[in-house]
């Protein structure tokens, strides 16, 4: 596939917001939406930012786990959890046979895997198009209280756990991580949905205070 | 300031901060801190609106969030219930429900025809003749007693939220404090919720008078205050109980959505009213009001007045009035035997006379019905209810305070399924049987005394905390109560009535009476019929009288009677907070923003957002011609529709064609790789649910479409029948992860041809061919399909990669006149193909044999979803079938709609059209239809009946329908 022809399925919803955009792993993304120190602020008040350009990998069938650990990836021992290979890509267990891999940017796992052609019977490619957010701030238990009907201050997402619930009406997968020294929600759904859960989050984000981030706040493209 | 006490301990107003507003025109003074009832009280304002129905003067009768005669419009906002409502500097309030204000009010006229205006008048009265109602119900509509609609509302966005707790606890007086208490210092996180602005419940009036009961109230307050596992919400009330313990709570902003392990229902009770003549008359209140406007508003409810009642309540209010120097005549106790010693000697000491076995035969009212001037005080027979008036005494008063009993606030516990039982002991309704993981303390547990209320809450949390696996002690709670906290039969017969049972629609006793002797003697019909209960109070102040009302009718026990059904939400909630903020999920292609920039009018299909048809900026186009000229465009030259909504599953795996053939009706074991076939899905009735095109990539791969509606259906019903069937199958949705767009007319492979490594050629890819290759340079999956076109190429790429690939087929189709087009186009350009669309052309009725599809069955095949019943169809005639048929050239007249009804002979339904268009293609009229099986055969005449009735002649007519282009 050609580099520079892909468009983050959150792009439209973007322009709004008159973003700082540039080209991340091929895709058309938005580097920021403000200064640097609003863009703190707006982090450790509430904010969302696009990650959908990150490179990812899914697989699925009976032979999938067998098949990333015959290629030395260190897989979560349990459905619904998460863990991170020492390069930082995050590898998510979604159940006993389907997994998503995601790269940081300099990484390049998720791409591999990605281009190599499987030819083990039981292990089948998931073509990926995900809307991922990154959800930070102090508010954020506020947000989701009003998006998410599962109780998150009861330890739903320690231990490197996490849930697929519905987010704004949208089915959507949830994990807490520490980025940067931060404590951030991660947020991945169908890429079809994007515009509108940007949008859902990002209407609720603003009103408390809170506002958009650029990809490079989180990761220098 | 007239009414205004010196300052009081727990007083809720701020001193500091007076606050001026206006009431019907005159300015008022107040305190932040102050209700508007309170503020007008304090103001010697005591008419605060007009009743629903009569139009009389009403004040203050519970101060409690029910005093429905006394709603307020302020600007934008109406029906503000003024005895809760904090006031703000520059309200301008004026009673809702008045013409000419709440004092000369032009329609207080109706009080005097209420002789003329009993209960089931508007049933009886309005009903015939039929072609009057609108006339009527436009009059009584207007009279209706609310606020009117402001329509120009703005939209306050108000949140839902979700919260969740170990112990939820309604009701923050003694008892919700101290099991919140016991709760949280166990661990146990707790949402503690209550309606007043401050936690304490009756503890914050009645016996606030009380140096101990203070005390007590300021240490739970405290205890709670600094508890960390505890939250409280204030101003906010429990709206329902819905299962798993969900409750919402209301509050101003908006609505938390509370999922609770446990819920304690401390909720207490509501006064209730004795029945008098006149016992509405503004400066007539409950004592609890009286309590309430005392201590927490430092508001003197009136200057001489009565206490009527029929319990202690009654004898602490009054020593609650005397203390502020409210000089109070008499304490007027209907009981027989009246109270205890001490708290009776406690009243007389203060000088006041009590009268035991009497009652208030009637208030009388002062000028024009605006207050009280005296009280007509007469011995009281309890068993028949009856005054002796012949040894009446007058008393002259400015105010009446009532205590007669109290109702529970039971409604979630009904809600959640509790099981109440009648206790005589106590006159009220307690729970008998509570739901597993729900709880009752304090008087809605039917414990009034106050150290055993706080035995009772603790008493509940810990039976919530075993509940949840902690192993606590439950200590039994016990009560001595003197006499009974509510009278059996606080009614006072007279004989002209207005002695109010319920103030919110001004119903009188003799309006019960009257509508059992009608026959409506169950109190659910009583309720419809008489409308008690079913104002903005919901019956709080008078549901219980209606039942002792009843019960003695029909001389029956109370418990025999029962209760009306309690039903969400329990207090009127506004349409703003139940609505909330909307979540709409709409799904949008990758060329969403294209088709917007383009013309293109997006609709909601589904939940996915298409373009209907495309009208360029600076074109001028009808919608119709916009539609033709789109269908035109790919009839003659080339026109590209994204169809990226598609439905799309991959299915991998040894059993996977084997898993096909179960699920769909057709044959996919011998198909070859590169070829694709219809996929019809049936349900085990042999209705058709979806079709689509099934793609063998390989062996062991299919990927398969499905209706745009129906890909997450088709998608679940695999998953489900992978299990039920034990198949070795991989299924995956690439529903979203994919975009699709097909590129349709004679002209499309010449476009397509410039983009794809793909040999496209006639002889290379034959319709139903499926190759992958490059498209723009972007991996594709290119199909040849025939649904609209007998030339066309639908292509599909990976979605982020969607808006570049279609970019460059407009561009490679510039040099041939590419056209986008929409759903609209589509839907026209497939009938002219003769294509029907499930579920539009189809229902949930509808079998193959009835669609022309009977060549997508094989019902040899040993199984397939819906062959039994299938089976079955096969040997039973048809009733129906689908045909396509054509209008007569030329046709001018009034077109059939869809659904429009196929007339026979003898004038009856014997089908329906399921889809019509004009296409200027062909300069017709075409459609599909329902018809007998033999009108199906072409040729055959049937006939239409539209909208207005005309009959249109309509011919069956083979498809696809170019064949009319040679006639």
């Amino acid at each position: 596939m050609q580099d520079a022809v892909l468009m983050s399925p959150v792009a439209f919803a973007h322009a709004l917001k008159k973003p700082v955009s540039g080209d991340v792993n091929g895709m058309q993304t938005a580097l920021s939406f403000a200064d640097a120190d609003v863009e703190a602020t707006r982090s450790k008040t509430l904010s969302i930012c696009d990650v959908s350009n990150l490179n990812r990998f899914g697989v699925k069938g009976p032979q999938a786990a067998d098949w990333l650990k015959a290629a030395g990836i260190k897989l979560p021992e349990t459905t619904n959890s998460w863990t991170s290979q020492e390069n930082g890509s995050l590898v998510m267990r979604l159940g006993n046979t389907e997994f998503l891999l995601e790269d940081k940017p300099e990484n390049q796992l998720a791409k591999t895997l990605s281009d190599t052609a499987v030819e083990q019977s039981g292990v089948h490619k998931v073509l990926r198009n995900d809307a991922a957010f990154i959800v930070s701030g102090e508010l954020t238990p506020a947000l989701f209280s009003e998006v998410c009907a599962i109780d998150l201050d009861n330890g739903s997402l320690e231990d490197n756990r996490l849930v697929m619930t519905v987010i704004a009406g949208v089915s959507a997968t949830l994990l807490k991580q520490t980025l940067n020294g931060q404590s951030v929600y991660r947020i991945w759904c169908d890429g079809t949905f994007g515009p509108y859960l940007w949008k859902a989050l990002l209407g609720i984000i603003e009103e408390q205070g809170g506002g958009p981030v650029g990809f490079n706040f989180y990761y220098n493209a | 300031m007239s009414s205004r006490i010196a300052k009081k301990r727990g007083e809720w107003i701020n001193r500091d901060k007076p606050l001026t507003f206006e009431y019907e025109g005159q300015q008022v003074q107040g305190y932040e801190g102050d209700t508007i009832s309170s503020a007008l009280w304090a103001n010697g304002v005591k008419v605060l609106g007009r009743s629903f129905k009569y139009h009389r003067a009403r004040g203050i009768l519970s101060f409690a969030n029910h005093d429905v005669n006394a709603l307020m419009t302020d600007g934008e906002d109406t029906n503000i219930r003024a005895d809760v409502w904090p006031v703000s500097n520059g309200m301008k309030l004026e009673a809702v429900n008045t013409d000419g204000g709440v004092i000369k009010d032009k329609n207080k006229y109706i009080d005097y025809l209420s002789p003329f205006l009993p209960v089931g008048f508007y049933y009886k009265t309005f009903y015939k003749p039929k072609r009057m109602f609108p006339f009527w119900e436009d009059k009584i509509r207007k009279a209706a007693g609310l606020g009117k609609v402001n329509f120009n509302y703005p939209r306050h966005i108000k949140p839902k939220r979700y919260a969740h707790c170990d112990v939820l606890i309604i009701g923050a007086g003694a008892s919700g404090l101290s099991a919140a208490l016991e709760a949280a210092e166990q661990g146990f996180s707790v949402i503690l919720v209550d309606e007043n602005r401050q936690i304490g419940g009756s503890l914050t009036y009645d016996l606030a008078g009380d140096p101990a009961a203070t005390d007590t109230l300021s240490t739970l307050q405290a205890a709670v205050e600094s508890q960390a596992n505890i939250r409280v919400i204030i101003d906010a009330y429990a709206g329902g109980y819905y299962g798993d313990n969900l409750v919402p709570i209301v509050e101003k902003s908006g609505i938390t959505k509370v999922r609770a392990q446990t819920v304690i229902v401390a909720a207490g009770v509501f006064e209730q009213p004795p029945v008098f003549r006149y016992n509405d008359l503004p400066g007539v209140m409950l004592g609890s009001a009286a309590q309430r406007l005392v201590h927490r508003y430092a508001v003197k409810p009136f200057n001489k007045g009565v206490v009527v009642t029929a319990n202690d309540h009654g004898y602490r209010t009054a020593l609650d009035l005397a203390s502020v120097g409210v000089e109070v005549v008499a304490v007027i106790d209907m009981r027989r035997d009246g109270a205890a010693q001490d708290i009776t000697q406690k009243v007389k000491d203060k000088g006041i006379a009590v009268h035991k076995g009497s009652c208030i035969y009637e208030a009388v009212a002062a000028g024009d019905k605006l207050g009280v001037k005296e009280v007509v005080v007469c011995p009281y027979d309890e068993t028949t209810a009856e005054a002796d008036t012949s040894r009446s005494v007058r008393l002259a008063c400015d105010g009446v305070a009532m205590s007669a009993g109290w109702a529970p606030a039971a409604a979630l516990l009904y809600q959640a399924g509790t099981k109440m039982r009648y206790d005589d002991s106590i006159q009220q309704f307690v729970p008998a049987q509570l739901p597993e993981s729900v709880f009752a303390a304090g008087k809605v547990n039917g414990v009034f005394e106050l150290k055993a209320r706080m035995q009772d809450g603790r008493r509940a949390a810990a039976e919530a905390m075993n509940y949840m696996g902690k192993v606590v002690a439950v200590d039994s709670v016990k009560q001595s109560l003197s006499s009974s906290p509510s009278h059996p039969y606080p009614i006072v017969n007279h004989p002209k009535g207005k002695n109010f049972v319920d103030f919110d629609e001004d119903i009188q006793v003799k309006d019960f009476i009257n509508a059992a002797k009608e026959g409506f003697d169950n109190i659910e019909l009583m309720k419809r019929f008489t409308t008690v209960g079913m104002g903005p109070s919901q019956g709080k102040h008078s549901n219980m009288n209606a039942i002792r009302i009843l019960a003695r009718i029909r001389q029956l026990p109370v418990e025999k009677i029962g209760t009306t059904t309690a039903r969400p939400f329990f207090h009127p909630t506004p349409i703003g907070h139940l609505g909330g903020r909307g979540f709409h999920p709409h799904r949008y292609t990758a060329m969403h923003q294209w088709h917007v920039d383009n013309g293109g009018e997006m609709f909601e299909a589904g939940i996915w957002m298409r373009p209907g048809f495309y009208t360029p900026a600076g074109v001028k186009l009808s919608a119709a011609d916009a539609v033709q000229q789109e269908a035109l465009a790919v009839r003659e030259k080339v026109g590209m529709i994204d169809g990226s909504t598609l439905g799309k599953i991959e299915v991998f795996g040894p059993d996977a064609a084997a898993f096909l053939e179960r699920f769909y009706t057709g044959k996919f074991a011998g198909q070859k790789v590169g070829e694709s076939r219809i996929a019809m899905l049936l349900d085990e009735a042999g209705v058709m649910l979806d079709d689509g095109i099934a793609v063998r990539m390989a062996d062991d791969q299919f990927y398969v479409s499905t209706n745009s509606s129906n890909a997450a259906t088709v998608y679940r019903e695999m998953q489900r029948n992978v299990q039920l069937w034990k198949m070795q199958v991989t299924l995956v949705n690439l529903t979203g992860a994919m975009a699709a767009m097909t590129v349709a007319g004679p002209a499309s492979r010449s476009v397509v041809e410039q983009l794809t490594d793909i040999d496209v050629s006639a002889a290379a890819m034959p319709d139903g061919a499926f190759r992958t290759g490059k498209v723009a340079g972007v991996d594709a999956r290119l199909m040849r399909v025939s649904f609209v076109s007998d030339l066309a190429f639908e292509i599909h790429v990976p979605y982020k990669a969607g808006l570049h690939v279609w970019n460059a087929v407009m561009e490679a189709g510039k040099a041939f006149g590419i056209r986008p087009f929409g759903t609209d186009a589509q839907r026209l350009l497939r009938l002219e193909m003769g294509h029907h669309l499930i579920s539009h052309d189809t229902d949930g009725l509808t079998n193959p044999f009835e669609a022309h599809s009977d060549s997508l069955v094989a019902m040899d095949k040993p199984f397939f979803i819906g062959q039994r019943s299938l089976k079955i169809l096969a040997k039973k005639p048809l009733n129906k079938k689908l045909t396509t048929f054509v209008l007569d050239q030329g046709f001018n007249g009034e077109l059939p709609n869809e659904c429009n009804l196929v007339i026979d002979s003898a004038n009856n339904i014997s089908g329906r059209v399921t889809s019509i268009s004009y296409s200027r293609y062909l300069n017709r009229h075409i459609g599909f239809a329902f018809v007998p099986p033999e009108q199906t055969n072409d040729g055959a005449r049937f006939q239409i009946r539209t909208d207005s009735g005309a009959m249109v002649s309509a011919t069956a007519c083979n498809a696809p329908f170019f064949h009319l282009l040679e006639s």
